[in-house]
């Protein structure tokens, strides 16, 4: 055992320094779509391509519903004039619905227990929600917990388009919330229905069912970006846009 | 060598048995240079010309897929990797307005959750199958609708219907005092949303209920009419810890129909793309199964690895989950051989860091004594339950779809299969380690004679017609069906995933052991409710 | 020889008696539909008057002896209350009040099924012989009342004769009664043969005369005589099975007054008329008592049929009070009188506490069967919604036999476990390790004993109804209530107020002992001056210190519970107060309660189901049944319970889809399988070997003759 004690020392720390600093190290997100200005051909060509929708047009001027970006990267690769492209995380931001709620208030700034209820997601965003857990992110430090019963929980952490069959667990699981609550829809599904929904089997999106405060974007969102969504809804950090803002001049 | 070299005349003397035993009532018709031979024949003889394939030639069940088209419903049986190494599909034809069609899991086992699932989304009623009903579709699905008929309008949103409120799952425990033990479907920290009925009278799991399919997003059904582009969208997303393995299978079986010719240099990237995408598994399922045993330094070790090949993954690809890199004739970004580098250099020192890892938990008593001779799986079993990738490789069952339907590139890379024989949580752990192994020994090969050129074709046209693409995903052999349309739609795409076919095991592992080591079972056989479930 | 202060006493016993036989008589006289009525009046009046006859002898402690007429050849017939005997009438009366109650309600079940007259006459003549052996003050006086006292409680537990396991079960408790009585009638007619008198006094008079062989024949005989109506391991098979099918107030009785008396056999023969000399014998009782318990608890702790349990759970409870005698007994023969009478306090107050639970949960259990029609609890559950107040008296009794405070079973097991430890007192290693051993087993006893109660409250009242029936039923009527919460009030003043029922038992122990240990147990702290020679100045002056005397006016002198009065430098080492507890518990559940109410009121309270992890109905087979709860005993103790598989198999179609699992155990008793298999099986073998010699052949009879003669003749020639 005295081994493990060694290994894990001489591992040293690995944990971010977020949201202290910024994080720096290459591969921690995919990256957005943020906004782009071209011919009539190319801005055509942009929005036909976008598999979801999410490329909004006004005039020459192209940009990005968040809500529906899945990461596919056609406005970017094989393109003529490729979208610009932000590298950033901190994406969450408060939807339209933010207070339904009515908020946490500031007793819980410093710690929150998070119940996670999948509705249907592909898996990595539930990877993505799980490394929050791990040496590199390791949100206890920040006051966040995992809880194994909604009964204690303050946040409930949706990710997936929310199938039909989730539909009532994921209710039950709201319900069974004591107030004050919030909702974090995390990852495109959970924020319009991704690729898949709506259909005969999924919905567009968790705020169909529930309200929600706090929006995630990203196809997954990168680990940190749903630390910046947690931090947002203990208001510690400030909210993002879910939408791009135009290119200027 | 030998076999190969047999390999052609062992197809022709196929079909002749074939039409000796049932003269006049099959058709063989087999492509030499594919591997790939078609049976149709009579419904009445499916179930004897499929159990003459997998208990005499030793094939293993691959899928069913079954098609609704216009005038009539195609059913094939998929098999594979058997006596002669290649694919054979059994075909026959019914006509529209049947609805009863012969059962064959009652002589291969590995067709039972194919057969329940056809049942509920087409409606058709295998005779002779005892369970039938209660699977993809839940209890509030009204009777009579099933959506993968081609008549069923996916747009549209279905009634619930009232549930029984004596309706009681089929419990088959008749010991005094047995009871079942509900999990889920929201459970632990954070899971997968998939529920487990434990019956048992308390201490030990008797049998296992499992009730899954609360992820069923419809993929099949929302595929169809559908461009083959965004198909390849839904095959990248439906999984996403197993991306770039699905939608290899989908791109490959769509380059097949149409005759896509992929640059070696694309074919030698998705090898290495897709062994990246194995190791950052492998080693998020051995931080799975520390965690499972609450042995936190080795989880915090293990996932300190998958991190950084998350990261490496990042770099490399501009995506963490290996997100849109596959398209139709190839991937749509090249890798800088200065990239190629930095990946060779940092699986260098991951193997030293996984090495190390492999060691301390090999001489940790108290881990192992969770893992050893729990969740044992019988060679007999994995076979007959037709269970695949490393879980069955860990039984002893070493069928990998690399070395038995080699793609795009395999069978020149000299690598092995690693394989276990007792079958229990520890030989799983084993195969993974080795496996990662493997993983890593592949890349460098690939890496180090990366051919030159293009990484996709500037231009294709997608054909009409049908094809299975298949490939080794993380979690073993997924087969992709996919037929196409003249206006380059899909008609019908058929998805048989590792996790389907290996949940279908579980209860063979977990059943007779403590409620304690549920977890630990569940998480040496990795499974993923999303790749299951669809 | 009346004393006239004590005429009190004799007209109790004369009212009580003629209560019986008006009571037989009224019986005769009234319809089935009103005789159980007319039973509950007039016991409840007997059982007032008994409970005055007893009170009176315990407080103003003069023994009461009357002669009622002589036998030819056999001797003068006597009764005489002294305060062992009151003690047991005392618990008599106070079982018997409620259950007199409880019955006018219980039985109505038995309308138009059963004859209830006979009932009626059956449980009068139980009554009167059950304090007519308490009061006996002969051999012959005695054994009569003991054998009428034998024959009515299989009767009345044999009352639902119709079924054939009933009859099964009364018989194989009148069988090893009977073989019981047989053994205290041989201990009593070496007794009397040393003393040729059948009086009492005599035999203790003449009890010093009795040689060393005797007297091991009289305490194995009494002891193991009598320990088959206590229950006590080997003898103990009978239990588990008379109660289930005894109606649930024949059940209270049999478990709260019956096995007391075999208590009272062991007390009376082994501590007041020939009190035990050696070690020897008071180690056995502590082993056995210790076994006892031991074995109790686990089969009750793996029990799903409520009656069962309970009386698996008596088994258990005799065996601490047994342990405890034996304690006593060591201590005593060691010479160490104190201790003795500590010991024999502990027992004692574990009696009375075990007759006053057990028979409350035995109320409970009949109550539940009463309106639910099944005491398995595997089938139960919920019933605290539909049954709140059966649920609430059945919590007081789980309480109280779990020994937790402040309830009567924490003080009495408390008592008898810190005397365990004060075996240090014993100088040999040998005695010291059985105590510690004992000790240990007792322990373990206890912390089962709260799994099992757990077991018991929560599968049958708490959670969701397991059977249709459940949701069917309502609470049961007032009048069987009223005598739950008569008993559930008990076991809570006999927890809260040790301190007034210490001093009682220790003037009915201390004939027995010839020592007051009331002041040493419950010392008078608060009465006391700090210069007291009595107590050590530190020893009064840290109660003084720690300010146990707020309140010394309200509330009991005695305060405390003291086993060891330790040094001066660390003077108390073992002390408890259960009025404090209770006390403190009020204020802090109170004071919690109105803090959360005040802190909350602002807030809307919102109710929810329970979280079921998502999935669209709880049902019931989703909870756990008695059986999975209580299956960890059942692995951990697998080498007791030695079950062997009766089924299973897997049926399957086409070999992998399973249509049904089955798999059940059967277990044969522990004391069944080491003891009475091997002795039937011999005395079989025997058999079969004898039956060999009868080849029917006229030669062999021949020799059989002639040996037969031969063996005569050699020992008549040796003998003579």
């Amino acid at each position: 055992m005295s081994k493990w004690v060694i290994k894990g020392l001489r591992t040293g720390i690995k944990t971010t320094q977020y949201p202290r600093k910024m994080e720096t190290a290459s591969g921690v997100s995919p990256g957005l779509p943020t906004a782009a200005k071209g011919t009539e051909k190319e801005v055509q060509e942009l929005v036909f391509n976008c598999p979801t929708g999410a490329i909004e047009r006004s005039g020459n001027q192209l940009t990005v519903d968040y809500n529906y970006c899945i990461h596919c990267f056609r406005c970017k690769r094989g393109s003529q004039s490729p979208m610009g492209w932000d590298y950033g995380y901190e994406w969450a931001a408060n939807t339209k619905d933010s207070g339904a709620n009515r908020g946490l208030g500031s007793a819980f700034n410093r710690s929150i227990n998070i119940r996670f209820v999948d509705g249907g997601a592909c898996g990595a965003c539930i990877s993505e929600i799980e490394q929050l857990n791990k040496p590199y992110y390791n949100m206890h430090r920040l006051g966040f917990f995992a809880t194994p019963t909604p009964r204690e929980a303050d946040v409930l952490l949706v990710a997936g388009p929310v199938t039909d069959h989730m539909r009532l667990p994921l209710k039950k699981a709201y319900d069974a919330m004591p107030t004050p609550k919030l909702v974090m829809a995390v990852g495109a599904c959970a924020l319009s229905g991704g690729i898949f929904g709506p259909s005969f089997m999924s919905d567009a999106g968790v705020s169909e069912l529930i309200p929600v405060d706090v929006a995630v974007p990203g196809c997954p969102p990168p680990p940190l970006a749903i630390i910046h969504g947690l931090l947002l809804a203990v208001k510690r950090k400030s909210s993002a846009l879910l939408t791009s803002s135009e290119v200027r001049g | 060598m030998v076999q190969s070299l047999n390999k052609a005349t062992e197809w022709l003397n196929l079909s002749e048995i074939s039409a000796n035993r049932w003269p006049g009532k099959i058709k063989v018709r087999c492509k030499q240079d594919r591997f790939i031979c078609h049976m149709e024949c009579d419904k009445s003889i499916v179930a004897d010309v499929c159990n003459w394939l997998f208990s005499e030639l030793d094939y293993s069940f691959a899928s069913l897929v079954v098609e609704d088209l216009a005038s009539e419903q195609l059913l094939t049986y998929i098999f594979y990797g058997g006596f002669g190494n290649g694919l054979i599909c059994v075909s026959y034809r019914i006509s529209n307005s049947t609805t009863t069609v012969p059962s064959i899991s009652n002589l291969i086992h590995a067709v039972d959750w194919h057969e329940r699932e056809i049942e509920d989304l087409f409606g058709l009623v295998f005779e002779g199958h005892p369970r039938l009903g209660d699977f993809v579709l839940h209890e509030e699905w009204p009777e009579g609708i099933n959506p993968m008929r081609a008549d069923f309008d996916p747009s549209n949103p279905y009634i619930h219907r009232e549930v029984d409120p004596d309706w009681r799952p089929l419990r088959i425990v008749q010991s005094p005092g047995a009871f079942m033990m509900p999990i889920g479907p929201v459970y632990s920290d954070f899971a997968e949303s998939a529920h487990f009925l434990l019956e048992t009278v308390g201490e030990d799991v008797i049998r296992i209920i499992p009730r899954f399919f609360y992820k069923y997003r419809g993929i099949e059904k929302i595929a169809e009419g559908n461009a083959v582009e965004h198909v390849i969208l839904l095959a990248e997303r439906f999984s996403g810890t197993s991306a770039f393995a699905h939608s290899l299978a989908l791109c490959k079986a769509v380059e097949n129909i149409s005759g896509i010719e992929v640059p070696p240099r694309a074919k030698a990237l998705r090898i290495v793309l897709a062994e990246l995408e194995r190791l950052r598994h492998h080693i998020g399922a051995i931080a799975g199964i520390c965690s499972s045993t609450a042995f936190a330094v080795a989880t915090s070790q293990a996932s300190i690895l998958e991190e950084e090949l998350l990261r490496l993954s990042g770099v490399l690809t501009g995506h963490r989950y290996l997100f849109g890199l596959n398209i139709l004739s190839g991937l749509s970004i090249d890798l800088a051989d200065d990239a190629i580098g930095m990946l060779a250099k940092n699986l260098r020192g991951l193997m030293v860091e996984l090495n190390k890892l492999k060691k301390l938990l090999y001489f940790s008593s108290s881990f192992l004594d969770r893992l050893e001779e729990v969740g044992a799986v019988s060679l007999e079993d994995a076979v007959s339950h037709g269970l695949v990738g490393p879980v069955a490789r860990a039984s002893g069952l070493l069928r990998d779809i690399r070395k038995v339907l080699p793609y795009s590139g395999y069978e020149k890379l000299d690598f092995t299969v690693p394989g276990e024989e007792e079958g229990d949580g520890y030989a799983r752990l084993r195969v993974l380690f080795a496996e990662a192994e493997q993983s890593v020994n592949i890349i460098n090969q690939v890496a180090s004679s990366l051919p030159p050129g293009s990484v996709n074709a500037k231009s294709f046209r997608i054909a009409p017609g049908e094809a299975l693409g298949w490939v080794e995903a993380p979690r073993g052999a997924s087969f992709h069906w996919i037929r196409v349309g003249e206006d380059g739609r899909v008609l019908r795409y058929r998805l048989t995933t590792p996790s389907f076919s290996n949940w279908h095991g579980f209860h063979l592992a977990a059943e007779n052991f403590a409620f304690q080591d549920f977890p630990i079972i569940m998480a040496t056989f990795g499974l993923s409710n999303a790749e299951s479930d669809r | 020889m009346v004393e006239a202060s004590n005429a009190v006493v004799i007209n109790g016993i004369i009212v009580f008696l003629s209560l019986c036989g008006i009571g037989i008589i009224l019986a005769a006289l009234l319809s089935n539909r009103m005789n159980p009525f007319g039973l509950s009046l007039v016991a409840s009046i007997a059982s007032v008057s008994v409970l005055l006859v007893g009170g009176e002898v315990l407080l103003s402690g003069h023994s009461v002896q009357t002669e009622l007429w002589t036998l030819p050849f056999l001797g003068t017939l006597t009764f005489k209350i002294d305060r062992l005997s009151a003690l047991f009438v005392f618990i008599t009366g106070l079982v018997f009040l409620p259950v007199s109650i409880f019955s006018a309600g219980y039985l109505k079940r038995y309308l138009n099924r059963y004859n209830l007259k006979t009932f009626s006459i059956f449980y009068y003549l139980l009554f009167a012989s059950i304090v007519l052996v308490l009061i006996s003050g002969d051999i012959l006086s005695f054994l009569i009342a003991w054998e009428v006292m034998s024959i009515f409680s299989y009767l009345l537990v044999n009352y639902e004769h119709e079924h054939e396991e009933t009859t099964r079960s009364g018989f194989l408790m009148l069988a090893m009664s009977e073989a019981g009585t047989i053994m205290v009638i041989l201990a009593f007619l070496i007794m009397a043969k040393a003393s040729g008198s059948l009086d009492f006094a005599a035999l203790r008079a003449s009890a010093g005369g009795l040689g060393e062989v005797a007297r091991w024949a009289v305490f194995l005989l009494s002891f193991f005589g009598f320990g088959v109506k206590a229950g006590l391991v080997p003898s103990s098979t009978w239990l588990p099975r008379a109660h289930p099918v005894a109606p649930g107030n024949v059940s209270a009785l049999l478990s709260g007054v019956v096995l007391n008396l075999g208590i009272y056999g062991i007390t009376r023969v082994n501590a007041d008329l020939l009190p035990v000399s050696q070690v020897g014998p008071g180690l056995i009782v502590l082993i056995i008592g210790s076994i006892s318990a031991l074995v109790g608890i686990l089969y009750a702790a793996t029990e799903n049929d409520m009656k069962k349990m309970l009386a698996h759970s008596s088994i258990e409870n005799m065996g601490i009070i047994t342990a405890g005698l034996g304690a006593g007994f060591v201590f005593a023969a060691s010479g160490l009188p104190v201790l003795a009478g500590i010991a024999f306090i502990a027992a004692l107050y574990h009696l009375i506490n075990h007759s006053l639970y057990k028979s409350l949960l035995f109320l409970g259990a009949g109550s539940v069967d009463y309106a639910v029609g099944t005491r398995d609890m595997d089938r139960l559950g919920g019933l605290i919604k539909i049954m709140p107040w059966t649920a609430l008296f059945f919590l007081a009794g789980s309480l109280s036999i779990a020994a937790l405070p402040p309830f009567n079973g924490f003080v009495s097991e408390w008592l008898t476990l810190q005397t365990m430890l004060q075996s240090s007192a014993i100088h040999s290693a040998g005695e010291k390790i059985v105590f510690a051993l004992s000790g240990a087993a007792l322990a373990l006893t206890a912390a089962l004993a709260v799994t099992t109660f757990v077991k018991a409250f929560a599968m049958s009242f708490l959670g969701m109804g397991r059977s249709k029936r459940v949701k069917k039923v309502g609470e049961v009527r007032r009048s069987m209530i009223i005598p739950m919460g008569i008993l559930a009030l008990s076991c809570l003043l006999f927890g809260i107020l040790p301190t007034y029922v210490v001093p009682v038992l220790d003037k009915t122990v201390a004939p027995l002992v010839h020592e007051k240990v009331a002041d040493e147990l419950v010392p008078p702290f608060f009465t006391v001056d700090k210069g007291d020679p009595k107590f050590g100045g530190a020893f009064v002056s840290e109660f003084h210190d720690l300010g146990a005397q707020v309140g010394r006016s309200y509330l009991p002198g005695r305060g405390l519970v003291i086993l060891h009065r330790g040094l001066e430098k660390n003077p108390v080492v073992f002390a408890m107060s259960t009025s404090y507890t209770f006390i403190v518990l009020l204020f802090l559940l109170g004071g919690t309660f109105i803090l959360v109410k005040v802190l909350t009121r602002a807030r809307k309270v919102r109710r929810a189901a329970a979280w079921d992890g998502g999935i669209r109905r709880l049902l019931p087979e989703m909870t756990y049944t008695a059986t999975g709860f209580s299956n960890p005993v059942r692995v951990i103790f697998n080498a007791v319970f030695h079950p062997s598989t009766i089924e299973d198999t897997k049926e399957t179609v086409a070999g992998h889809f399973r249509t049904a699992i089955k798999n059940g155990r059967k277990e044969v008793h522990i004391i069944d399988r080491l003891i009475f298999k091997p002795i039937t099986s011999f005395i079989q073998s025997v058999a079969v070997t004898l039956a060999k010699m009868h080849a029917g052949s006229i030669n062999v009879y021949a020799a059989y003759v002639l040996i037969g003669l031969v063996l005569v003749l050699v020992v008549q020639r040796l003998l003579l």
